[in-house]
């Protein structure tokens, strides 16, 4: 699947409207999960036993997978999360074709795969422990 | 619609069948089968069978929470870890570093949204069942597990006038559309209530003084203000088989947080002090609640009574040398 296109060089018109409507389902679920993330989650707080939060691993998913395999995953992840499953650290699977993009460009990295891969600090900073 | 259907078919049989087996059951009992108060009461037994199969939820639901206890000093290191670091990369940090914690410990406070999940199916189809009626009732259908016959029996019945299938808002109570006003307004505030007082015992009584100074309570208090809000929208639009579904889904929540406070209280809030008194007072040894550190409870172990020196058995005809 690509990923959605908002590249720099001129591209002729044709490939553009072709590229708009082949990532036209990818941007549709990015803005609604976006606008879920806006608007419902805060409403009854944290849930969810995974890092990231099922609607941010859906989000990322989408993002770098596009919109079928996103959406698999995402749909494997909401199985997943049930009583029975003791939660955790779970990232979304990383997609060598998205990385390859953002190796040419890291200025394209979206915010989401910032905020689902934080750099953990050292352990012992200086902080006196306990 | 005909997906959504498709998807609720299943739901709807078993909702219909436990229904239709209640109402089977009453009906051998002697109660008048077209009687408004017999379909009530096999709601009524909807309820309970759909609430005592998500028991065990609720336990493992529990006993994790339970386990939060064991892991406390850790969690208080990473506190102190990511004290002051407020911006929104050190919080994802953090919830990172928390949720591998309690992979390590094998517990999880967070129920994850399945719970939630299956009543939704259950609902919804029990919604379909007792909102459709009118309409099959006319057309003298069937509904899953109930015939023409249940459902026409069902439409027609009512209890103190106000017919199971009317609402406040769409009307269907005819000359006694009274009747189902007063009875839904009676149940969205029994509904509210219950919440409230369910809400108040768990702040009041079985919450640590750690929990109460944590995030969780912004979103209990939210959902103090938004679940009113629901009822009332949604008592004024479902009929009134649908309210008497709710009202004794939310009355059975509060009776089972009641148990629960008294009987298994979070180690550290009121209520495990007042059980440990309780306890005391009638002279039992302490039990160790869940989640408590088994090395504490030896400390108060029954008292074995004054000591007496045991007598040494001793054959009489010892032979003396």
């Amino acid at each position: 699947m690509t990923v959605s296109g908002h590249s720099p060089e001129s591209v002729p018109a044709g490939r553009l409207a072709a590229r708009f409507v082949w990532t036209l389902p990818q941007n549709i679920l990015i803005l609604l999960l976006k606008g879920y993330r806006k608007a419902v989650s805060p409403l009854y707080g944290q849930v969810c036993r995974f890092f990231p939060s099922c609607s941010a691993y859906a989000l990322e998913a989408v993002t770098v997978h596009g919109a079928v395999k996103g959406t698999w995953l995402a749909g494997r992840r909401l199985a997943r999360c049930h009583p029975w499953n003791e939660g955790g650290v779970d990232h979304v699977p990383s997609s060598p074709a998205f990385e390859e993009k953002l190796r040419e460009d890291p200025s394209l990295t979206p915010r989401i795969l910032v905020l689902n891969h934080p750099v953990i600090p050292a352990d012992d900073d200086g902080r006196a422990a306990v | 619609m005909d997906f959504i259907n498709a998807i609720l078919t299943p739901f709807t049989w078993v909702v219909s069948w436990i229904m239709w087996a209640f109402h089977e059951g009453f009906s051998w009992l002697g109660m008048d089968p077209a009687n408004g108060w017999t379909w009530t009461f096999s709601i009524i037994g909807l309820v309970l069978v759909i609430r005592a199969a998500l028991i065990p939820v609720f336990v493992k639901q529990i006993k994790a929470q339970r386990g939060m206890q064991a892991l406390q000093p850790d969690l208080r290191k990473l506190q102190q870890k990511y004290k002051g670091k407020t911006d929104q990369l050190s919080r994802q940090a953090m919830t990172q570093e928390q949720m591998a914690l309690y992979k390590k410990h094998g517990t999880n406070p967070f129920s994850a949204c399945l719970p939630l999940l299956i009543q939704m199916p259950f609902f919804f189809a029990l919604f379909n069942v007792l909102n459709n009626t009118a309409r099959a009732s006319d057309n003298n259908e069937g509904i899953g597990a109930l015939t023409p016959e249940d459902i026409r029996q069902f439409d027609e019945s009512s209890i103190f006038g106000a017919p199971l299938s009317a609402s406040l808002l769409h009307g269907g109570g005819g000359e006694n559309q009274v009747a189902v006003v007063v009875l839904s307004i009676i149940m969205i505030l029994a509904m509210t209530a219950s919440q409230f007082i369910t809400q108040k015992q768990i702040m009041a009584k079985n919450m640590s003084e750690e929990a109460l100074a944590s995030p969780f309570m912004r979103q209990q208090q939210m959902m103090l203000y938004i679940l009113p809000l629901v009822f009332g929208i949604g008592g004024i639009n479902f009929p009134i088989g649908v309210l008497i579904y709710w009202t004794t889904t939310n009355l059975w929540t509060m009776a089972q947080q009641f148990i629960v406070i008294r009987r298994m209280p979070t180690p550290g809030s009121p209520a495990a002090k007042a059980l440990a008194e309780r306890r005391a007072k009638k002279g039992l040894p302490m039990v160790p609640l869940l989640g408590e550190k088994k090395t504490e409870e030896p400390a108060v172990e029954a008292p074995a009574g004054p000591k007496v020196q045991r007598q040494q058995p001793q054959r009489k005809n010892r032979k003396k040398k």
